[in-house]
């Protein structure tokens, strides 16, 4: 069974209550509803964790599959080293990000569908995950190929002791040894 | 490689005409709410009240009810093996279509989640103008207590888009390949989310006016004297035919969400129901067998089981844990219900499993099933091609120990069968099957029945089957990936004007490749149908 990566399942929700977050906001400044300076920050906070969260991490065993066109996003998160890497930051941020949205109606989806995640990514924390960033595969990382392969052999093939591959005729139980490839007659 | 109509109708004509006629009945329906809102007499006052957001939130909540009602219907499996398999659905075509029920249910959940978007921000446009437009002249419509209330918004529609949130981002593909558990528990909530959303719909916050003959719409202005006015004007405005003879009167919308929702909900829940007392008897594991690649081989017994080849079950071991079910393919079913079927189980499940297994303390299993898949077609066709992937040749092993079995009956004529592998060990698992199967054919005069062709794609080391009583496979075992068009090619040529039945279970790569192949036109009148295995 498995370890179960909570850190993959609160990256898709952070993601999903970044984006209710910024439609809330949408919704909050267009429909002019009161308040409209937490629509606004619900829509740049929206945008900011969409940002954040667009860069998938690296599974720890198995095939991580990219979002398309992650690899500018995932440069920038993984600039910023440490913070972006440990999980408790994540889930402090999200969880600090979330409140002001909890003050109008239009966020508050937002802001608990945010709070959400940001639990998750406690739970992936205590469990000690960690983000990686999925880079492009290089070439140099394949072991280098031996120069001796490259040359015809100059010996030839190890064989058994003299007085092993000497017949001998008294006692030919003993002097039989085992062909390392089975010989077998050419009857066809 | 040019797309051929004639190919593509025949590959892709049915999915895209259910599809069509899906995005009609969506379109029709959220047209015809809007229109009644829009437009409607009795819901004149409440429109002028609430504006756009209240048509635009009443007809995505009747696209809402569709797409819940018809979420459910793709996901009773065991109907759908029953619609397959008893030819209750006489049309091939037909059954293709069944092939693509998870697509479908895919379809009508993002549906949901769409339309819910939308739903939610109308109705929170429409709590502001509740507010701000607090109506004096018909109290009985408003939902605000007072001008400029704040209210809270009903919690039923909160914990609905929670719980469709905590769905929604567990189903993505990522999340259901690596971490399947999760996925299988945050669906199990669909049950909350229908209960909740039955009792949503009973709120009642909409109102519709009852009385509109007696007192039409707009008539109350006529009858509201202006004090500035004078009588003329106030007689003209009474004089363009219309009086009321009475006060407005409201009623609550009556909900029908539950006329949509509860025959699909009492259908799936019959359907878990069955299933899980159809897998309540546990089954005997009579034998198992270890392959080379960390393969095992299960043969079971189970009382009053009757499966068709193709077909796969889902696998519950309470040992390793009590939830999990994992699909697999049988491999073999025979008349006396027993069955085998090959697993390639993970590395967690193998360790756990194995030690039991050893020691002859075989873990209780449960089965449920079996399930239809698109397999079960081979036999359907004149001439088909199947093509597995490694572990995926299960499917395809069963059909052809049911062609081992008695071949002439069915209306399979000729079978390709093309097996890739990474390792040449792999093809040990089922190359007595292969070579018994070859040498049936040979002795009953039919050679070109079966055309085999083996693919090792690991290229580097030296490979070859030599056991003598494998000849059959070594002659025809070639190294590296094979050349689809050119295989394809040669099965237009030897069978012109045909239809051809192909067939992958396996890597995504080799059935998109595939697919493409059969939608396109080089093959002097020979017509490739593409069916694919899925499982996840």
């Amino acid at each position: 069974n498995g370890k179960i990566e909570w850190a993959m399942w609160a990256n898709e929700q952070a993601l999903a209550a970044g984006l209710i977050l910024l439609t809330g906001g949408i919704v909050g400044v267009a429909g002019q509803f009161r308040d409209r300076e937490f629509a606004a920050y619900s829509i740049a906070a929206g945008v900011f964790v969409c940002l954040l969260e667009y860069p998938r991490g690296k599974r720890n065993k198995g095939t991580s599959v990219e979002r398309t066109g992650q690899y500018c996003f995932t440069v920038c998160v993984k600039s910023f080293g440490p913070l972006t890497r440990n999980y408790y930051v994540r889930a402090f941020l999200h969880a600090a990000i979330c409140v002001p949205g909890g003050f109008i109606l239009a966020a508050v989806l937002g802001c608990v569908c945010l709070g959400i995640a940001s639990l998750i990514y406690l739970a992936a924390a205590i469990r000690g995950e960690q983000w990686e960033p999925i880079l492009p595969w290089k070439e140099s990382a394949r072991k280098p190929v031996g120069e001796s392969i490259k040359l015809p052999p100059q010996n030839p093939p190890p064989r058994p002791p003299a007085e092993m591959r000497r017949k001998r005729a008294e006692d030919l139980e003993a002097a039989a040894y085992v062909n390392p490839i089975a010989v077998t007659a050419n009857d066809d | 490689m040019a797309l051929s109509v004639r190919s593509w109708v025949a590959n892709e004509g049915g999915k895209h005409l259910v599809l069509v006629l899906w995005l009609g009945a969506n379109t029709l329906l959220f047209m015809r709410t809007f229109l009644l809102y829009y437009c409607g007499q009795q819901y004149h006052y409440l429109h002028q009240m609430l504006g756009l957001g209240l048509c635009i939130s009443r007809a995505s909540a009747s696209v809402l009810n569709l797409n819940c009602s018809l979420v459910l219907l793709p996901m009773c499996r065991s109907l759908l093996t029953y619609l397959r398999g008893t030819h209750t659905v006489r049309s091939r075509k037909a059954r293709r279509l069944l092939d693509k029920s998870k697509t479908f249910h895919m379809a009508c959940g993002v549906a949901i989640c769409v339309f819910s978007v939308v739903h939610v921000s109308a109705h929170l446009v429409n709590m502001v103008n509740f507010s701000v437009r607090y109506s004096e002249e018909f109290p009985s419509l408003n939902v605000a207590r007072y001008r400029g209330e704040v209210r809270f918004p009903g919690i039923t529609g909160i914990l609905l888009v929670l719980i469709l949130f905590l769905m929604f981002t567990a189903s993505s593909y990522c999340i259901r390949v690596s971490n399947y558990e999760i996925f299988w528990y945050t669906h199990n909530l669909f049950i909350v989310f229908y209960i909740i959303l039955i009792v949503h719909v009973v709120g009642g916050a909409l109102k519709y006016q009852t009385n509109f003959e007696a007192h039409p719409p707009g008539c109350l202005r006529a009858n509201q004297t202006n004090p500035d006015k004078t009588e003329e004007e106030s007689g003209q405005a009474e004089g363009d035919g219309r009086s009321c003879r009475e006060e407005a009167r409201f009623q609550p919308n009556s909900p029908e969400t539950w006329l949509w929702v509860s025959g699909p909900l009492c259908l799936y829940c019959a359907e878990r129901l069955y299933r899980y007392i159809r897998s309540n008897s546990p089954v005997t594991i009579v034998a198992v067998v270890r392959h080379p690649c960390d393969v095992i081989e299960l043969r079971m017994l189970k009382k009053d089981f009757k499966a068709h080849p193709g077909q796969y079950i889902v696998l519950n071991c309470p040992s390793v844990s009590s939830f999990e079910n994992h699909p697999f393919t049988l491999t073999a079913v025979s008349w006396f219900k027993r069955f085998t079927e090959l697993l390639l189980p993970d590395p967690g499940a193998e360790s756990e499993i194995l030690p039991m297994v050893q020691q002859r303390r075989y873990p209780k299993l449960y089965v449920d099933g079996p399930f239809g898949s698109s397999s079960q077609e081979v036999f359907n066709y004149e001439v088909s091609l199947c093509v597995a992937g490694g572990i995926g040749v299960t499917p395809f092993a069963c059909v052809l120990h049911a062609l081992l079995d008695g071949w002439r009956h069915f209306r399979l004529r000729r079978l390709y069968f093309v097996w890739v592998c990474r390792e040449l060990q792999s093809f040990y698992w089922f190359a007595e099957l292969l070579c018994a199967l070859h040498h049936k054919l040979w002795k009953e005069n039919r050679p070109d029945y079966l055309n085999l062709q083996l693919f090792v794609s690991q290229t580097d080391g030296l490979q070859n089957i030599s056991e003598e009583r494998y000849r059959p496979l070594s002659s025809r075992l070639m190294i590296g990936r094979p050349r689809w068009k050119l295989l394809f090619e040669e099965i237009g040529r030897t069978n012109k004007h045909k239809r051809v039945g192909v067939f992958c279970c396996g890597p995504k790569g080799i059935s998109r490749t595939l697919h493409r192949l059969c939608n396109s036109d080089r093959y002097s009148g020979t017509t490739f149908e593409f069916n694919k295995e899925s499982f996840s």
